[in-house]
């Protein structure tokens, strides 16, 4: 596998929340507004990243592998734990609004499969530079599905888009020219299932659609 | 030297780094934190008072929840005026800290909660809900909420932590 097919894979073919559908609880809890899910993107992003790195360090040094190997598992959650609460105690002091918003979803990216998982999957098996490699394009994966999940609901439930603090994108008037008030259900816990359901199922539909075309295409050619 | 006991060891070592690259970022961050709470209770106290009119004095006390007291001794005649409480109680994911204010009537001149970690979506509904407490020395009325994944208990808590030494503190208990 290329550095680029290592890097756009956790964005496309492995994105971890549209396609392996992990660390889903803080997702869809998270994904009120556009902040939320930039601001939890940007924490797993320095976590997974870190933390693919760290343990691919301590995994490529045969004679520590060995030692780690039967407490890996415990190895693994003191790393993440730390830079997750690294990330918490940097966003208290300097992005409280958002640390406020957040609330337990932040140190609970502790427990995110997706971190856990390219852990063990990824980065104990492979080199540094391909572990962050592959944590830059799953955590970017990850904040683009959060992104997308987040603009369809704060759209539909409220009617705005919260790009960060106070730069709001009014919609409104959309909801006023089809003479509708915005769905507040899709804001709430429900309207997150609702959403990802519609988002997932709107992705598979192009999945197919693509592959009939390609095969469509391959027995034309043959 | 047994193989468990060596991998033990390693996990002891990464737990020494981790422990010292936490202090090392907490005493970074944790002067910011404080000038943030600091800032957060002041605000809150602003919108109680016009803090012109009062001398502000902080008693720290540190027991039982309560973190600090703010007397505000009235300019005019030299007695206390008010006293806010900085308060805390475990809530469904937490503490959940509270700016009580309580005027020498035993009024409640206002509350706000200063931090709290319960669920992102229903922060809204816990923050501002009214919980029709007016005097401090009667909790009877208090206006319990709760959801699935919050409850007003932590709130009840913060007043009852008050109401059990408001009457003390006005009447000369804080010098003591």
């Amino acid at each position: 596998m290329t550095k680029k097919e290592n890097f756009l894979k956790g964005i496309f073919s492995e994105n971890p929340l549209f396609v392996s559908v992990l660390g889903m609880c803080p997702s869809l809890a998270v994904t009120t507004s556009l902040e939320n899910a930039l601001g939890m993107g940007i924490g797993v992003f320095f976590v997974l990243v870190l933390s693919n790195f760290t343990v691919s360090l301590i995994m490529s040094n045969p004679k520590l592998a060995e030692l780690v190997k039967p407490v890996r598992i415990p190895v693994y959650i003191v790393v993440i734990a730390t830079l997750v609460t690294i990330v918490e105690m940097l966003m208290h002091a300097y992005l409280i609004d958002l640390y406020n918003s957040l609330g337990v979803f932040l140190p609970l990216i502790v427990v995110n499969c997706i971190i856990l998982g390219r852990a063990e999957a990824f980065a104990s098996n492979n080199k540094p530079v391909d572990s962050v490699i592959d944590g830059i394009g799953m955590a970017l994966g990850f904040t683009s599905a959060l992104v997308i999940i987040s603009v369809f609901r704060e759209f539909l439930g409220k009617g705005t888009i919260t790009v960060w603090g106070n730069a709001v994108i009014h919609l409104e008037s959309i909801f006023d020219f089809l003479h509708m008030e915005p769905m507040g259900l899709f804001v709430q816990p429900a309207g997150a299932f609702l959403s990802f359901g519609l988002i997932l199922a709107a992705l598979v539909a192009i999945g197919n659609k693509r592959k009939e075309n390609k095969a469509k295409g391959v027995a034309t050619n043959g | 030297m047994n193989g468990g006991l060596k991998s033990g060891l390693v996990l002891l070592i990464l737990g020494i780094i981790s422990g010292t690259l936490l202090a090392v970022v907490n005493s970074l961050t944790a002067p910011k934190i404080e000038e943030i709470e600091q800032n957060i209770v002041y605000e809150s106290l602003e919108n109680f008072y016009d803090l012109d009119n009062y001398v502000i004095t902080e008693e720290n006390i540190e027991s039982d929840g309560l973190d600090t007291i703010y007397i505000l001794t009235n300019k005019s005649d030299d007695q206390i005026g008010a006293l806010i409480y900085l308060v805390s109680a475990a809530g469904y994911n937490g503490d959940v800290t509270m700016l009580i204010a309580i005027n020498n009537d035993y009024s409640v001149e206002g509350y706000t909660i200063v931090s709290q970690k319960e669920n992102p979506p229903i922060n809204d509904d816990f923050v501002h809900h009214d919980y029709n407490v007016t005097d401090i020395t009667n909790l009877n009325d208090f206006d319990a909420i709760a959801g699935a994944t919050y409850t007003s208990t932590a709130i009840r808590d913060c007043f009852i932590i008050i109401s059990d030494r408001v009457v003390s503190d006005f009447g000369g208990g804080l010098n003591d």
